[in-house]
């Protein structure tokens, strides 16, 4: 039960991290990757619209989506970045590694001085809280 | 939210945020005022700008860490209903958690509110020097806490808005979650008012989302 990627979307749509989170993880190219992000930010958005129930909560839009051969979670946070992780059916505790993500994200990325906000983020501590936080989860 | 659970949360997320030394955060703060006031030339409207923009590029980051935290203490902030609700966790969530201050909202109008700012850690040493008129005959020296010598002919001590840097900080914050405000200083214990008072003013809300093309008729 491992998780399989990572990626995080920008407010614009565009993708600003993107990474494989175990061995298992197939491999997906660079423009595969930032298509898959793109499609995922229009849907999120469109799937807010279609919905039949307006929720309360203004982060309405695709949260968990469950096939066959995998589990993809999805946490908008109120900025409007969106942290999307994939996995193996029947992994648990997605939406608490969410959480801890967007805690380094706050922590690693943003505090890093040359960090610009919606870029790409290419952070060495981000990239190793990450791997901490598999450790403890995966 | 209620506002004890508001006041309950923001003591939480205080207590779980590493700390830092007062004085060497006053101090630090003390001496980018004065390299500001070095490299523009003693410009104070420029220097309050500046101060502004500071706070602006700081509050766009300190809104993700707030969330981000509060998330994970099991702290749900939830989305605010009216603008007081915005402010309260402005002032007793935010002020809080980052700098363990006391802040207090008051006058909340529909696009506006008032926060007042009771013990401000980034002035604990200053003393704003007396405006000078100068003639070049009459050259007078001030001094403030710092020790750092001005001379006379000199700028208008009373329009610099020492801790500006926290406009720039709730207008940023706010900028992130599509409430667009603006944020002056309008009362300064440095300046010998009472209290330190930053009035806020939503000037609007920003919608992003599918857009309106997507919407139903």
């Amino acid at each position: 039960m491992t998780f399989l990627h990572l990626f995080i979307v920008n407010k614009s749509g565009g993708l600003i991290h993107h990474r494989p989170l175990s061995k298992h993880a197939p491999h997906i190219g660079t423009n595969d990757w930032l298509r898959i992000g793109s499609t995922f930010h229009s849907l999120h958005a469109i799937a807010a619209e279609a919905s039949p129930v307006k929720s309360k909560h203004k982060n309405d839009g695709i949260e968990f989506i469950e096939a066959e051969g995998l589990i993809l979670c999805c946490f908008q946070t109120r900025t409007g970045i969106k942290f999307v992780i994939t996995a193996e059916p029947g992994t648990r505790n997605l939406q608490k590694v969410l959480r801890e993500i967007y805690v380094s994200y706050a922590d690693c990325t943003l505090k890093d001085p040359f960090y610009e906000l919606e870029m790409p983020i290419r952070c060495e501590l981000f990239t190793q809280a990450v791997d901490d936080i598999m450790r403890q989860y995966g | 939210m209620s506002k004890s659970s508001i006041t309950a949360s923001g003591h939480t997320l205080w207590s779980k945020m590493p700390k830092a030394n007062t004085e060497l955060f006053a101090l630090t703060y003390g001496s980018l005022i004065t390299e500001l006031l070095k490299d523009y030339d003693n410009d104070i409207e420029e220097i309050n700008n500046q101060l502004e923009r500071i706070g602006h590029s700081i509050g766009i980051r300190c809104i993700d860490e707030l969330l981000a935290k509060s998330e994970v203490n099991g702290i749900d902030i939830g989305p605010c209903s009216n603008l007081e609700n915005t402010a309260e966790v402005v002032a007793k969530i935010g002020f809080r958690c980052f700098l363990g201050m006391t802040c207090d909202v008051a006058n909340v109008t529909e696009k506006s509110f008032s926060l007042f700012l009771y013990e401000n850690p980034l002035s604990i040493f200053v003393e704003l020097p007396e405006t000078t008129n100068g003639d070049d005959d009459d050259r007078h020296q001030s001094f403030n806490s710092d020790g750092k010598e001005n001379s006379g002919g000199g700028p208008d001590w009373s329009k610099l808005k020492y801790s500006n840097v926290y406009c720039g900080v709730i207008r940023g914050a706010l900028e992130q979650i599509n409430m667009k405000v603006e944020c002056d200083f309008v009362r300064d214990v440095l300046r010998g008012h009472d209290v330190n008072e930053i009035k806020v003013e939503l000037k609007e809300i920003m919608s992003d989302g599918a857009g309106q093309d997507y919407h139903e008729e």
